[in-house]
Order: structure tokens, then C-alpha cells, then sequence
């Protein structure tokens, strides 16, 4: 036991293990609840033997990372924020002992796009279309990456560590392969954890189910998940590319007033679009006045009048400075410009929803259709836990607006998956219009839901008889009281309402997973995968990964970790 | 491209001798079957070459696989830590706890990464008896502390003062301090909870939230990190079967463990499941419900502030906390630890490269460079030499080559093993990329004599210079320029390429990437040589006696020269 003491001394303040011995999963947590007590046998077995558990400390060592298509994010569990995080620009992509960068002429130079490549596409590690990607780059790109946050950011000793890998949770066979191959062989990692991030973004926020906005990079990935689990999942292109891209036009259009007729037109450089969009751009945090009646009966806190409504005098401007122009020059923007790529790109006002590709719906149509979608019970648990996240959600303004368009779609269709009731929509109209004067009423009462549990004699709402409230009994409300005061509080189980909650983000959410040394449904060992590929994953999506209880006779060799054959799980 | 002209790279082949085993290791390959790789041509323009040309310099050289190592193909192995700004080493297990980050007073400003001072802002006529207060400021930019309201009480230990401070001075609690503070604040909720349940009239959740300021992200954290385990605790009670407090006295654990044995009851008496898990409520458990007033602030704080409030993206991805937004949060940045590093073959394990491990030290305790066994190819203009009389003409400008007229090079492999190697040069006849340059080797076959000893040059008969034959005249296919004791010259004849073709096809208004005017000819080299069997065992008593015997070895790589630019007319 003298051992196992020194091993908890060794384990540092971040990576305390309180629950040592609970390896909890993830997803079990929420289906089956039996598993979160479900104790590693095979650890007590050994300490029964009397070699206590303090090689846990070494091989449970994790390193979490986080990859999108821009950046990677690296760092240590239990640490708030990753240690790195590395994009893959083009300036790291040069030959070793190409110091351009570091050249002072070079940094007022404007980048040109290359020829025949896309928008910002040398900034991007991979895309999801794989026939305009080399992996053989990608592989190059993330080995370069990984390499520098390993020995310029980790500083580790040799011994190998444990991955905890937080990916989009559709990501190509192809690319997934080339990724792991990089970490398997040239980071001699010995398990590879993978888990999905919008999963992580719940757990960040704090929440067991939410519909996670992931305002990324080429695309937005609107995901339901429910009690830790991806439900359903929708696509859009617009995001954070669109946007910069737009960004790019508007400040073009700025630029070339400026110069004089015959000169070649400006065209503003990735880098440049994007750190004013990053510094200064922003979104509107209500839609257009003129429809604000309609959609906002009195529950909207008045904020932000005067963006929309006053014109002030004079119209506040932003001076963007541009030193890499030729010759370098300032640009004066009024403010209400910068708000406007987030409008058009991610809302598309003004545009007939039938005109939508199914790829490019604006963001609030594609949230409400999403919700529509799911079940009752689970939409109403993740219409109160939108989580939006991902690059562009930092734009200030953009959750308000998301979360007010949806809630103005919601008052105005309702949970009716019929858009166009043709002639019968009058009647349609008249139900909609009771519908909507009883739902204020349940707000109301929503409001004040305890006080009104409390106080049996309140009057009667004139209600139908389905929706008035059932005859108060004695029992209920104090087995109300009871679960009040013992189980868990109310604001856990709100439900039904919009409510935007804010989440640390999925590499925060992964290094509280890693802390809590809770352990994936994706678990890839180094050995198998370097034998079979991606190839040796079992085809099921779901498998047991509760350690089995009989199993201990002739289980005892086995490490606890271990398992009979591995899944891909959502990555299947 | 950035390194001056004429420069060379080296390829090392480490990515395609991996692909291959990979292939040949996975019955099924994926990946499509790439072409033979004696057919293929090496293309720098391709932008994966950027990942596997390095210079000479940077590549090391395994003797036990007799191939060349990149950064690519080699473990590294950390010796010891170190702060490169006050050279203080740091062990490991400091490392471990307190991060990658110098935790003396080691900062670099957060605007312009030069690093900080700390200085003084006593008021001369009031003197402090410590000199302070003290501030870090930057002496390249000026940004100093004082802009986000931090003052030091001492010169000394600043990032444990830092640490206690948030921007604008308020103080920052300990992690100790913030599970105090936040169990004492539960407390004081569930007593308020409870007093409401037994009559008063509030909601439960109301006032609490509003009174508290927007938490930091550190704390969200910590909060979400204790919610999490207090939850996970619950869970699991006793923790049974933990092998720290597996306890034999206590019935229920001695039942569990008696149970494990008769495997027929225990499958009956199903324990009662637990409730699962449940979300957090408060803030205090790290909920945040999205708030539209901080939106709303930030949009009020860009129309005030305007661009310079901002930050840039560099300047936000070097902060500890990438994300903020507003130049009031930038928080001083502490010096990044270095390493010394060993470096070991990723196939062999073999040290390639050991420095000393005393930090001010530079010198190497082993040190295989791919220099001393590659030979070094380098490029110069051939000019057309002075008439006696006239002005020496201008030096050669690499950097603007003219379309369309020949220009001879001479390319000169300095040899730097014991044994003279012949070489066997290959390039394509017109270079890859948009701009097509032609290119002849007018030699591609040669030898090139042993690096002996430099007296052998001189003391030795038997070298006879071609050089006597005079320059210009024997420009000749299949003969050599010129030749010394360990290098051999060839002469390359190059006519770069056109721009201007290039932007006809492409029509108007196109213009050319970057770099693309470069003129880099790939070359292909193949080394034979005869040398010592176990070389570097010779000193052994056993293979004295079989000095003698030679083995035939070989070598190929792909080199990249750079000539210069081409200009347009």
C-alpha cells in the first residue's frame, strides 16, 4: 500500500484521481446507468495479489488533442485550455531552412491564391471531399504539426502516451486511416481514444443532451445528441469559409473605390479577410425591425435598439488598416458593414426558402428543420441546450441572433412539419393562432412554476379541459418538495423552451473526459491497427463494453482496458 | 525561394520507403498503387517535396542503415528542460506540475513576443522601502502592464504574483481557494433552496446568478471539473472494489467479494439501478446560459475602441487562453521551455545525435551528420572569364535569369568519405512546373577522388588538374571541367524557360504563384563506391587480418538545386 500511496503523491494536483477504480464510458453513462459502477474487476483481483495498482499512473497518461480542418489543438487533461493551438497556414508549410517569413519586406508582400485552388484551401488540413485531397499532404501537413506541439509545447519525456482524439463525428475511412497512421507510427501512441466533439461540447457545457451548432470551417454540423449520444445530424456549407469569403468581397469593394481608374484591382489576401473578421466582424443581434413585430411579442429583453432602428449621427466607422495594400492604406468601414457577411451568408435574408439547395440552408432553418425532426421527448430536452460553438460562434452577436431567429420560427410555425396547408390554411391559421395565445399562457405559467405548485388556489385558467391543470393532490406536491430538495434541482430538467447554453468547447469537454478517466466507445490499440487498418474494426456499430462479470476466471491476464475486437462506433 | 541562390536541397525518401512497407504489410492497400519509383521523377514544385527537402545541414546519417535522416525519420528523446531566456534548467518533475512555461520572471510581451522587464514605478520623491511597485513592460513596444491594471508588490517570483492577479488588479483565487469558496457558496444555495421549499416566495435559482460577474473561463472549468466528479462519486459510492479502500471488515464489500464466488446467486439479486447522472444547474457547477448582454457589450466595445482594441489572430493564439478578443485581456506571455534533445534512427534505434547535457554547453557527444557522408553538391555560374585589361564584369545575378538564352553552370560534388566514389548524375531534359526550362548534364558520369589527407594534394604527383587546358575551351559533352583532390566539376547547361508563353495560354490577368519563376532542376544522384567491410570496427584486433576485404556499397537520392529566377523580358 506504500506504493500506492507515493503513486497518489505523484499524481499531481491536475491529475488528481478521486475516482480511481470508476472507469465509467462515456455513452454508458447515459443508457446504461449500471455501468458507472461498474468497477474494474481485474484491478481488485490484482491488488488482492498484493501488487497494488500504481502502474495505472504511467499507462493511463493521456494527451488530448482536437482536429479540425484548421487547427490542431493540443494539451494535457484536467488542463482548462489546450497547450497549443497550431493552424496549418501556409507559412508552415515551407521547406525546413526557408526563413522567408521572417523577412521584414515579406510581411507587407500580399499573399497571392494560388492558381486554381479554392478560397482559403492552403490554410485547410483536409476537406470531406476526398478527390480534391492528397492524403499523402495531409499525412505531411499533420505530421509536421503534431511534431512541433510534441516538442515545442509537450516537452514530454519518451514514454509513450495514451490519445485521446476529438474529431467531427463523420469523418472519410480514407482520412481517418491516414490520421491515426500518423499518430500510431510516428508518435508511438499506444491507444488511440477517438471521440466525436459534439459530444464533447455537451460535456463541456455541462449538459447530458443538447443540439450542438459547430459553426466550422467549410461546413456547419448541426448535431442532436441526447444523453451523450448522436441522435441526428444535418449539414450546411454556410459557414466559416462563406463568410470570409464574403468578407473578402465587401472589403474589395471598400478598396477598389479607393483606387483610381486603370489600376489593377485589389484582392485582398486570405489572411487579411480573416483577421478582420476575427478583430472586427459581427452580427446583428435581432432580424430586420420591420419583422421584429411580428415575431417578438414583449419576451425579448430590449437590447441593441439602436443598431437597427436610430441612425446615428454620424454613422460609427471602423478604420481597418491594410499594410500589406499597395501602397499600404487604411479603409474606413461603417460599422453596420462588418454585420453584414454574417447576414447574408449565415441567415440569407430575403431568399425564398425553396431556392435553398438542401446543402446551403441558412443556419436558423436548418436548427428548426433539425429539431423537427427528432422526437418530442428529445427535442424538448435540446431546444433549452443549443450549444453553439465552433470558430465562427466567437463573432459577437451571432448566438443572440441564432437563438432569437429560432425562437421567431418556432413562434410562427410552430412544431408542424406541414409548411403549406394550401386551402385548408385558414383553418390552419385559426389553429395556430389558439395555439400560440395557449403556449403564451403556459409561459406564463412556466414562469412562475413553483409558486404555482405551492399555491393550490390560484383561479383557474379558462382552459380547455386537456390543458387545464389536473386537481392539486396533497400527495404530489409533497413528493414534489421531495424530489426538489433531494433530487436533482430544476434547472437541470428544463425543457421546452429556447435556451442557448455556452459550452468551454470540445477540447475542454475532452480534457475533463480524459481527467475523469472515462473511457471511449472507440478505442484503437497500436498493435491491431498497424496489422489490419481500419479494416479490423468490428463492423458493429454498437458494442458491449462493459467489461463482462463472469469473465473472471480466465480473464485475469487481461488487462482491464483490453477488448476482444474494437469498433469505429459513429466513425463506422 | 528564400535561401539565396544557388542553392541545394536534399531529399530523404523516408515517406515513400514507409508507404511501401505499408502496402506490402496490409493485404489490402487503399491506396492506389503508386507508380514504380524508378519511373517517377522527382517534382519540386509537387507541395509535398516541401516536406521531405531539407538542406544538408539538417539531415543526420544512420551508419548501421547506411541512409540519410530526416527530422521525419528520427525519435527524439528529450535530455533535460531549460528557459532559453534565463537559462535556468528545469527537472523534469517541475515540468510535470507547473507546465511548459518559465516560472521565474521570464515573460515575452503579448503584442510584440519581445521579451519583458521588469521596472519600477516608485515615485522619487515618495521612495517605497521594496522599490515598488513594479510592473513588466516591453522595452521594444512599450505595452507594459500598468494598460491592464497589474502591479507587483516584488521584483522577484512574478509569475506567482501574476498568477494572483487578473487584469484590472482584482485577485484571482487559488484552485484551494475556489473549492472552498465554491463549496461554501453550494452551501449557502441549498440552505436558500430550502428555505424557499418551506415557504418563502422566490424562485430557487433567481438572484444568485445576476450578483456574480461572468465567471472566467479557468473557473467554468474547475467548476465543470468538480461537478463532474462529486456526480461520478456519487455513482459510486464505497468504490468497492478501488484497491486503495477495498475494506474486509465492512459486511457489504466482504458479501460482494463472497459473491464473486457463487456465481448462482449473484446474478439474482440485481442491485437497484442508480439514477443517472444528472446536468449541472448553476453556474457554481459550470452552466453558462448564453447571455445576450455580453454579445451585446462586445459590439458596443468594437463601435467604441475600434480596430486597435482588437486582437490579432498571432497575438490571440500565443495567449494561454486563445479565446479572447479584446486588448484589456491580453495577459503576459511566460517564456516557452526548451529542450535538449537526443535524436535515435527510427528503424535502428541508434543515437544520431547526443549533446552534452550541461545547458550553456553547445558541444555534441555524438554527432552523425549526413555531411560528412553525403557529398555536397553545389552550384556557380560559369562566367566567361575577364579579358586582362578590362574591368572585372558584374557578379552574376542569380536572381534574374533570362528566358531563352543558355547559361552554363558549373556543378561542383565535394566527396567527403575516404574511398573516391563514382557518380552517376540524371536530371529530366526540361524541368517540371509551368515554366519549362531545358537542362543538359554535359558530364553525368564521373568520379570523384577519396578525402584524404589536404597534404596529399599538394605532396602527391600523380593529380594532374585538367584546369591547365583553359576555361572556356573545354566546355566539351562527356569530359569533366575540373577536378582537386576530393571534388570533381561538371558543366550544366540550362536554358531557362519562358514566362511569357506561360501567360499567353493562361490569357490575361493571370499571373504567376509565388515562386513558380523559380528555376530548380532536380537531379538524381547515384553513388558507388568500394569500401572497408565494417569500417568502423577496424580498430578490433579481429578484423585486422582482413583489412583488405571491400564490399561494393551505393547510394541514391534525389537533390534539388536551385539556380535562380527568371525574369521577364
Amino acid at each position: 500500500m506504500a506504493s500506492t500511496a507515493a503513486g497518489e503523491r505523484k499524481a499531481s494536483a491536475p491529475l488528481s484521481r478521486s475516482i480511481r477504480g470508476a472507469t465509467p464510458r462515456i455513452q454508458d453513462l447515459g443508457s446504461t446507468p449500471e455501468s458507472p459502477r461498474t468497477p474494474p474487476l481485474l484491478r481488485s483481483t490484482s491488488s488482492l495479489f498484493g501488487s497494488p495498482g500504481a502502474f495505472r499512473n504511467n499507462e493511463d497518461e493521456y494527451i488530448v488533442f482536437e482536429l479540425g480542418a484548421r487547427f490542431l489543438r493540443g494539451g494535457f487533461p484536467g488542463e482548462s485550455s489546450p497547450r497549443c493551438t497550431l493552424p496549418f497556414g501556409p507559412e508552415e508549410q515551407r521547406r525546413v531552412g526557408d526563413f522567408r517569413q521572417w523577412d521584414p519586406d515579406y510581411s507587407h508582400k500580399r499573399r497571392k491564391r494560388k492558381r486554381g485552388q479554392d478560397w482559403g484551401q492552403d490554410h485547410e488540413l483536409y476537406r470531406m471531399d476526398l478527390t480534391e485531397v492528397d492524403l499523402g499532404l495531409v499525412e505531411d501537413k499533420l505530421e509536421r504539426a503534431m511534431r512541433e506541439a510534441y516538442n515545442k509545447y509537450f516537452l514530454l519525456d519518451p514514454k509513450p502516451r495514451r490519445i485521446l482524439l476529438t474529431l467531427p463525428p463523420r469523418i472519410p475511412h480514407a482520412l481517418l486511416s491516414t490520421m491515426l497512421e500518423v499518430l500510431f507510427e510516428n508518435f508511438q501512441a499506444p491507444t488511440i481514444t477517438l471521440l466525436s466533439s459534439p459530444v464533447l461540447s455537451a460535456v463541456g457545457a455541462g449538459l447530458r443532451s443538447a443540439l450542438v451548432v459547430d459553426i466550422g470551417w467549410a461546413e456547419t454540423i448541426i448535431t442532436g445528441v441526447c444523453e451523450y449520444r448522436e441522435v441526428s445530424e444535418a449539414r450546411t456549407i454556410r459557414a466559416g469559409k462563406l463568410l470570409s469569403e464574403e468578407m473578402a468581397r465587401l472589403l474589395n469593394a471598400g478598396l477598389e473605390d479607393e483606387v483610381e481608374q486603370g489600376a489593377p484591382k485589389p484582392e485582398i489576401s486570405f489572411e487579411e479577410a480573416n483577421e478582420v473578421l476575427t478583430r472586427v466582424g459581427w452580427c446583428k443581434s435581432k432580424p430586420k425591425s420591420g419583422r421584429s413585430t411580428l415575431y417578438f411579442p414583449a419576451r425579448t429583453s430590449p437590447i441593441l435598439e439602436e443598431f437597427e432602428d436610430a441612425v446615428e449621427v454620424p454613422e460609427p466607422t471602423i478604420t481597418i488598416p491594410f499594410p500589406k495594400n499597395d501602397p499600404p492604406t487604411e479603409l474606413s468601414v461603417p460599422l453596420v458593414d462588418l454585420a453584414k457577411p454574417a447576414e447574408t451568408v449565415l441567415f440569407a435574408p430575403g431568399t425564398a426558402l425553396s431556392e435553398f439547395d438542401n446543402d446551403e440552408l441558412p443556419l436558423h432553418h436548418l436548427i428548426y428543420r433539425t429539431l423537427l425532426s427528432l422526437p418530442m421527448d428529445v427535442r424538448r430536452l435540446c431546444m433549452s441546450r443549443i450549444v453553439i460553438t465552433g470558430g465562427v460562434s466567437n463573432l459577437p452577436g451571432l448566438k443572440t441572433r441564432i437563438l432569437a431567429e429560432l425562437e421567431a420560427l418556432i413562434q410562427q410555425r410552430g412544431w408542424d412539419p406541414v409548411r403549406s396547408y394550401g386551402s385548408a390554411s385558414a383553418r390552419h391559421d385559426a389553429i395556430l393562432r389558439q395555439r400560440k395565445e395557449d403556449l403564451e399562457i403556459r409561459l406564463e405559467e412556466a414562469d412562475d412554476k413553483v409558486s404555482e405548485s405551492l399555491d393550490p388556489d390560484s383561479p383557474p385558467p379558462p382552459l380547455s379541459a386537456g390543458l387545464q391543470q389536473p386537481e392539486e393532490d396533497a400527495i404530489d406536491v409533497k413528493l414534489a418538495h421531495l424530489t426538489l430538495r433531494n433530487g436533482p434541482p430544476p434547472t437541470s430538467s428544463i425543457g421546452g423552451v429556447i435556451r442557448g447554453v455556452e459550452t468551454l468547447g470540445a477540447w475542454a469537454g475532452a480534457s475533463l473526459v480524459a481527467q475523469l478517466r472515462i473511457k471511449g466507445i472507440v478505442e484503437i490499440e497500436r498493435e491491431r491497427f498497424l496489422q489490419y487498418g481500419l479494416q479490423g474494426a468490428n463492423r458493429e456499430k454498437e458494442v458491449s463494453v462493459v467489461p463482462q462479470r463472469q469473465s473472471m476466471g480466465p480473464g485475469v491476464g487481461r488487462g482491464a482496458g483490453e477488448r476482444a475486437s474494437w469498433t469505429l462506433g459513429v466513425w463506422a | 525561394m528564400a535561401q539565396s541562390f544557388p542553392y541545394t536541397y536534399y531529399s530523404c525518401d523516408c515517406y515513400d520507403s514507409k508507404a511501401a512497407t505499408v502496402a506490402a504489410k496490409r493485404a489490402s492497400a487503399q491506396l492506389q498503387p503508386e507508380e514504380d519509383e524508378e519511373g517517377r521523377t522527382f517534382d519540386p514544385r509537387n507541395p509535398r517535396s516541401n516536406y521531405s527537402l531539407y538542406p544538408l545541414e539538417h539531415l543526420l546519417y544512420c551508419q548501421d542503415c547506411q541512409q540519410v535522416r530526416c527530422p521525419r525519420c528520427v525519435i527524439e528523446e528529450t535530455l533535460n528542460w531549460f528557459c532559453p531566456s534565463c537559462l535556468f534548467e528545469v527537472p523534469s518533475s517541475v515540468v510535470k506540475s507547473d507546465g511548459n512555461r518559465c516560472t521565474r520572471n521570464c515573460y515575452n510581451c503579448p503584442v510584440c513576443t519581445s521579451p519583458m522587464n521588469v521596472s519600477s514605478l516608485e515615485d522619487p520623491n515618495d521612495p517605497s522601502t521594496s522599490g515598488g511597485p513594479w510592473i513588466l513592460s516591453c522595452p521594444y513596444c512599450r505595452w507594459s502592464t500598468l494598460e491592464t491594471r497589474i502591479e507587483f508588490e516584488k521584483h522577484t517570483a512574478i509569475t506567482a504574483q501574476l498568477s494572483r492577479i487578473a487584469n484590472g488588479g482584482k485577485p484571482i483565487l487559488t484552485a484551494k481557494e475556489r473549492d472552498k469558496d465554491r463549496e461554501k457558496r453550494m452551501e449557502q444555495d441549498k440552505r436558500k433552496s430550502r428555505d424557499i421549499l418551506s415557504g418563502s416566495e422566490d424562485s430557487p435559482t433567481g438572484d444568485q446568478q445576476k450578483s456574480d460577474e461572468v465567471p472566467s473561463h479557468d473557473e467554468l472549468f474547475s467548476n465543470l471539473a468538480a461537478f463532474y466528479k462529486s456526480q461520478l462519486a456519487a455513482q459510486t459510492p464505497s468504490n468497492p472494489f478501488s484497491p486503495h479502500d477495498i475494506n474486509f471488515s465492512s459486511p457489504s464489500s466482504f458479501s460482494r467479494i463472497m459473491n464473486l464466488y457463487s456465481t448462482t446467486t449473484s446474478k439474482k439479486q440485481k442491485r437497484e439501478k442508480p439514477t443517472p447522472m444528472r446536468e449541472t444547474a448553476s453556474t457554481l457547477e459550470g452552466l453558462t446560459i448564453h447571455d445576450p448582454s455580453t454579445d451585446a457589450a462586445a459590439i458596443e466595445r468594437i463601435r467604441k475602441d475600434g480596430w486597435s482594441s482588437t486582437l490579432s489572430p498571432t497575438q490571440k493564439l500565443a495567449q494561454p487562453n486563445p479565446n479572447i478578443r479584446f486588448s484589456s485581456e491580453l495577459r503576459p506571455v511566460a517564456a516557452l521551455l526548451c529542450t535538449k534533445r537526443g535524436k535515435r534512427c527510427r528503424n535502428c534505434r541508434h543515437i544520431l545525435s547526443k549533446p552534452e547535457s550541461k545547458i550553456t554547453s553547445t558541444r555534441y557527444k555524438i554527432k552523425l551528420l549526413a555531411l560528412n557522408h553525403i557529398p555536397r553538391l553545389s552550384l556557380r555560374a560559369l562566367e566567361p572569364p575577364a579579358a586582362p585589361g578590362t574591368p572585372a564584369p558584374p557578379p552574376f545575378d542569380y536572381s534574374a535569369l533570362k528566358s531563352g538564352i543558355p547559361q552554363h553552370f558549373v556543378l561542383q560534388l565535394a566527396n567527403p568519405l575516404f574511398d573516391p566514389i563514382r557518380v552517376t548524375l540524371a536530371t529530366p531534359s526540361t524541368t517540371p512546373g509551368k515554366v519549362q526550362s531545358r537542362v543538359t548534364i554535359l558530364c553525368p558520369q564521373f568520379e570523384v577522388g577519396a578525402n584524404t589527407d589536404v597534404w596529399d594534394d599538394a605532396l602527391s604527383s600523380s593529380v594532374s588538374p585538367v584546369k591547365s587546358g583553359g576555361a572556356s575551351s573545354s566546355i566539351e559533352a562527356g569530359k569533366i571541367w575540373d577536378r582537386g583532390r576530393n571534388w570533381t566539376s561538371v558543366v550544366i547547361e540550362v536554358v531557362p524557360g519562358f514566362l511569357r508563353d506561360l501567360l499567353a495560354k493562361e490569357g490575361e490577368g493571370e499571373e504567376l504563384d509565388e515562386d513558380e519563376d523559380v528555376l530548380e532542376i532536380p537531379v538524381f544522384v547515384r553513388l558507388q563506391w568500394e569500401a572497408d567491410v565494417n569500417a568502423e570496427e577496424r580498430g578490433l584486433g579481429d578484423s585486422m587480418g582482413k583489412k583488405g576485404e571491400r564490399e561494393k556499397r551505393e547510394e541514391a537520392f534525389w537533390t534539388v538545386v536551385g539556380v535562380g529566377r527568371i525574369v521577364r523580358l
